[in-house]
């Protein structure tokens, strides 16, 4: 299956397909993903039709699209990691003409990280209430400070100090690849990448959260 | 990204709730449209009416909202609106530690618990490549057969609750009450059960858990066939149930949809042998698989499973090895980077998490994939066109429980 | 104890028991003073003359208020005790124990359940129709007690005998259909509207069956006056009508079911759809009067049945040439002993006949159950006489005035077809509001009319060849 997929897509993926314990795993640009999708779906040699799972991932550097499909014909899954969408604003074609059962999932993940599928009629928000500001799983939306409230929450977290105004919390960013790397506030590098047996080294501007 | 301070209104504020238009949060609002969808369904036309099958409901399997759109009695458009048991539990997972994130994931699947707190547990295995003991393996395939068949007890029964029979269900939590105070004299409790562990499980067989175990397996079957003949040849809920919410094999693989309802559909897929975990190669069962597609073959895959499950564990009892019941791990469990999808075979169907490790002792992403979440998908154009009492028919059969769906 | 607290003085001020006993002590000392002054003043026996005058004259209207008045008395209790049947019987069925704390065996649970509704707060929401909103519960319990005067409980024991007993019957639980679109339309709520629809569509559905299933039996009978049918039923079983119109007996019963709002078609309060359908804006008694108009209606129906088809107040086992036989003639006789000719031993009746009997009983058991002592065979032996002896003055009783034999046989039956009800309510789940209309339609009604035609077929070739 591994060489199925590099000879079909090889011109479309970024790296190799990688073979991980019972996965395989491709990694596609956001530009490349439908027809990545569609090939993968409807390929008779492939015939990936099971949408197993769609979700968003934050590394802290990028955002990501992960996409897992099961087919009849391999006893692998399949990852599909849609790679290098912007922080800032992430756009990604939507597999909704493909699966429609993933409109759901697809509005999970604008609900959570902000990511904007393009083709999907129904993007609103799917779990927060609908006037919410913010996108909660994201890594710069500090769970302990919670300060973007909707006006329907509301909840104070009960452990959580008044902050003074004038103190800036710094987000701490750990990115996926295993590094601590610290980014400060304006994104400068606070701290080298330390190794993974590291604490993740403290931050000296503002007040270390959770 | 958390919203900066200066937009954010505190409800200290009175003038917030001056400003706030009620009609955002009003059952029906008459808001801006923002989506497409949301404006051809509110877009309401003559003699139709838009009513709320609301959050306080005794049919919607939990907190879950459904707007919908009908003309007398015929259902014309459905908007299911989740959220409203929406705990965060994946950015939780994201701030503790891997062991916290299984009493975290307990909470997903209520009725069958033992599935969703395996989630964290399989996979730091897979990314620890850690062995588990194999009495510890075969502890938890027991565990979750159990599971299961309490779950599949409660399904039976619920799925005639909403139709009007208030019988089966007390015979389902007649069952379920046998087996979970089995698993409370394992694990100490009776729905949150905190037992597995990453290595292994929480504690040993005990005497009294054996002895209760033996009791049930020599009644077990009795009692789920007389829930089952109960319902079985009922013509009225034969007829409430036949024909009603058909899933052809292809929209079942569209929707992404596991588990019973897609193994109604003639889809042999069972993740127990599609891809297999734990120490189910060495078990013998059947995967029960119906092509009907409806309610009613639904229902009968899941009484057809139950029986399935009580040969595994009747096996499993048999070949019980000995041995200790959880690996060692180091004090601070640090799991090697990388990426992991881990899948496992739930009453409701295929429950599975994508776990991506930094290295730390946090995951660094813990996104759970819930079946729940993918079959309720489809009560929305299986309803389409009929009755008001069949959205009921149809979204128990789906099995659906609002625990998973809105995480 | 310090000795300087001193002890707190009680309040001035009457306990509430002290208040209700003062009240009745009050009314009780007005009554007799009142009743002394009327007496002495010779106004009292002129008013009690006048009053007996008018009433002699015009003793029908005050048979029939006597009548009504006890109907609508009958009903609550009755209520009460099919809900506390309900729930027993349901919950034995559902591998449960139903109500056990309050009173003996939770039988008091359902008159807790009626003085729980009745200390509710009673509101009109807004935005109903208020009118139409309060006189709606009314329409419905009136629908279906009014029909409970022309059903005959025993021999000589109807309300009010009626020649178009059985018109009068369909006419007035035909209005509780009135009454639930009321119920549904004046709530101001979507669900409330839908319910109502529904369960009227139920009710006016199945009337026709009902209403038609019945006229085989009223050509047999050949007249609608429900003593006259109930008494063509007399003698031994095989002359209820039960045998002679089976189809119309299921046809009744199965569109009975549906005209009382019992599952398999509850739409009234189909409480795993709709909430609770029509009645969702309704709390406290107004819900209450809902309530037990659907139990009363379920009473009313199984007694329809019973009269029409089982054969009413009859055992269904003529007992007279029995009793020809046996030598004894009813009311019993108990022998002709004039009480004035014992002289003083009329007194040993009384005194010695009780303590001799339980002194024998408790000998007996002394004598068989060794391991009782004495005190304890006396105390069960005294609770085995009564039980005895009322035994006794109860067949005595049942077999002298036959109005008491009839009462119980017919509350049997009734309470019998109850408890089908019930045992439906906890086996079936619902069936679908089509389904059910396409079932009226165009099975039960066909079907109803099927057994017209048959039965009139029937009657006159039997008429013509055999007679």
């Amino acid at each position: 299956m591994l060489t199925t997929l590099d000879g079909r897509l090889g011109d479309r993926l970024v790296v190799p397909a990688e073979a991980m314990g019972d996965t395989i795993e491709l990694v596609v640009r956001p530009r490349d993903l439908t027809d990545v999708m569609r090939t993968l779906r409807d390929d008779g040699a492939l015939r990936f039709e099971l949408l197993a799972d769609l979700c968003g991932v934050d590394t802290g550097l990028t955002m990501q699209v992960v996409y897992h499909l099961w087919s009849p014909l391999s006893a692998d899954w399949v990852r599909v990691i849609a790679d290098g969408l912007s922080r800032d604003d992430p756009r990604v074609p939507s597999v909704v003409q493909l699966w429609p059962g993933a409109e759901w999932a697809e509005r999970e993940a604008y609900d959570m990280f902000g990511i904007e599928f393009e083709g999907n009629r129904d993007l609103r928000r799917i779990y927060m209430p609908p006037d919410y500001l913010s996108f909660p799983l994201r890594k710069d939306f500090a769970l302990a400070d919670d300060a973007s409230r909707g006006t329907g929450a509301g909840i104070r977290h009960a452990e959580q100090p008044v902050a003074p105004a004038e103190v800036r919390l710094a987000p701490v960013i750990r990115s996926s690849a295993g590094a601590g790397a610290v980014l400060g506030a304006d994104g400068e590098l606070l701290a080298l990448a330390a190794s993974a047996t590291d604490e993740a080294p403290a931050v000296d501007s503002g007040e270390e959260p959770a | 990204m958390t919203t900066p301070r200066e937009q954010v209104r505190s409800l200290d504020d009175p003038e917030v709730m001056v400003q706030t238009p009620g009609t955002i949060y009003d059952t029906i609002p008459p808001l801006t449209p923002r989506t497409e969808r949301e404006a051809e369904f509110y877009d309401v036309g003559d003699g139709e009416m838009l009513v709320n099958l609301g959050p306080q409901h005794p049919s919607t399997h939990g907190v879950l909202r459904v707007v919908l759109k009908i003309d007398g009695e015929k259902i014309v458009d459905l908007d299911p609106v989740m959220g409203y048991l929406h705990r965060g539990v994946e950015k939780i997972c994201e701030h503790g530690d891997w062991h916290h994130a299984i009493s975290n994931t307990d909470p997903l699947e209520y009725a069958a618990s033992m599935f969703s707190e395996s989630l964290p547990v399989l996979s730091a295995e897979r990314l620890l490549e850690l062995e588990v003991p194999r009495r510890a393996e075969y502890i938890r395939v027991l565990a979750w057969e159990l599971n299961r068949i309490s779950s599949h007890a409660l399904f039976i029964g619920w799925l005639a609750l909403d139709l009007g029979g208030i019988t089966p269900i007390l015979y389902g939590f007649g069952e379920r009450d046998e087996i979970v105070e089995m698993l409370a004299s394992l694990t100490g409790q009776k729905l949150l059960f905190n037992y597995m562990r990453i290595g292994g499980v929480n504690g040993d067989l005990n005497h009294d858990f054996l002895s209760r175990l033996g009791d049930w397996m020599s009644r077990a079957g009795a009692r789920i066939n007389d829930q089952a003949t109960l319902m079985n040849e009922n013509e009225i809920f034969v007829n409430r149930t036949k024909g009603l919410g058909v899933v052809s094999r292809e929209m079942a693989l569209q929707y992404g949809m596991s588990g019973p309802p897609l193994r109604a559909t003639g889809v042999p897929y069972d993740v127990r042998r599609a891809h297999p975990y734990s120490v189910y190669p060495e078990l013998e069962f059947d995967i029960p698989v119906r092509s009907d597609g409806d309610s009613y073959a639904r229902y009968l895959l899941h009484v057809d499973e139950i029986k399935q499950s009580l040969r595994i564990i009747d096996q499993v009892l048999h070949q019980m090895p000995d041995g200790p019941v959880m690996a060692k791990l180091p004090r601070l469990l640090r799991v090697p980077p990388g990426r992991a999808f881990a899948a496992l075979e739930s009453p409701r169907g295929q429950y599975a998490v994508y776990a991506v490790s930094d290295g730390s002792d946090q995951p660094f992403r813990f996104r759970i994939h819930d079946p729940s979440f993918f079959n309720l998908q489809a009560v929305v154009p299986l309803t389409r066109g009929h009755l008001l009492a069949d959205i009921m028919a149809i979204m128990a059969s789906l099995d659906p429980i609002m625990g998973g769906i809105d995480k | 104890m310090s000795a300087a607290t001193t002890p707190t003085p009680t309040p001035a001020g009457v306990s509430p028991l002290g208040k209700v006993v003062l009240a009745l002590l009050a009314v009780v000392l007005a009554g007799a003073l009142a009743f002394f002054l009327l007496w002495v003043t010779g106004v009292g026996p002129l008013a009690v003359d006048w009053i007996i005058e008018t009433g002699d004259a015009n003793i029908e209207i005050l048979r029939f208020i006597a009548a009504a008045t006890g109907v609508l008395l009958f009903t609550v209790p009755a209520a009460f005790v099919i809900i506390y049947m309900e729930l027993k019987l349901i919950a034995q069925m559902n591998l449960r124990v139903g109500p056990d704390r309050t009173g003996p065996w939770g039988s008091l649970a359902s008159l807790m359940a009626g003085l729980k509704v009745l200390s509710k707060e009673d509101f009109t929401p807004r935005g109903v129709d208020v009118p139409v909103y309060t006189l709606a519960p009314a329409v419905v319990f009136l629908a279906s007690v009014m029909t409970l005067l022309v059903i005959p409980f025993a021999p000589g024991m109807a309300g009010y005998y009626m020649e178009l007993g059985l018109l009068y019957f369909f006419a007035a639980s035909g209005i509780g259909v009135v009454g639930l679109m009321m119920a549904g339309w004046s709530s101001f709520n979507k669900y409330s509207l839908l319910g109502g629809i529904r369960a009227a569509a139920a009710v006016i559905s199945y009337e026709l069956p009902l209403i038609l299933g019945t006229f085989g039996v009223v050509l047999l009978a050949g007249t609608l006056n429900l003593g006259q049918i109930v008494e063509n039923q007399a003698g031994w079983m095989w002359n209820w009508y039960a045998f002679q119109q089976p189809l119309a007996l299921i046809i009744f019963f199965i569109a009975a079911t549906a005209e009382a709002g019992r599952t398999p078609f509850d739409y009234t309060e189909a409480d795993s759809e709709l909430v609770a359908g029509f009645a969702t804006e309704y709390s406290g008694m107004r819900f209450g009067f809902f309530f037990f108009a659907e139990y009363v209606n379920v009473f009313i129906l199984s007694a329809l049945t019973v009269t029409l088809f089982l054969g009413g107040y009859h055992t269904g086992v003529d007992i007279d040439p029995i009793l020809g036989f046996l030598g004894v003639t009813t009311p019993v006789e108990l022998g002709n002993i004039d009480p004035g000719s014992l002289g003083p031993w009329l007194l040993a009746i009384p005194f010695l006949v009780p303590p001799i009997l339980v002194l024998a009983v408790s000998g007996l058991i002394w004598m068989v159950k060794s391991e009782w002592g004495i005190i304890k065979s006396l105390v069960v032996g005294f609770v085995l006489t009564n039980l005895l002896v009322g035994a006794a003055v109860s067949f005595w009783a049942i077999f002298s005035f036959e109005a008491l034999l009839g009462l119980l046989v017919f509350f049997g039956k009734s309470f019998g077809l109850v408890a089908l009800f019930v045992l439906m309510r906890a086996t079936y789940p619902r069936v679908r509001i089509d389904q059910m209309a396409n079932f009226a339609w165009k099975w039960l009604m066909p079907a109803a009319l099927l057994n017209i035609f048959v039965t009139a077929g029937a009657i006159i070739i039997v008429r013509e060849y055999f007679s």
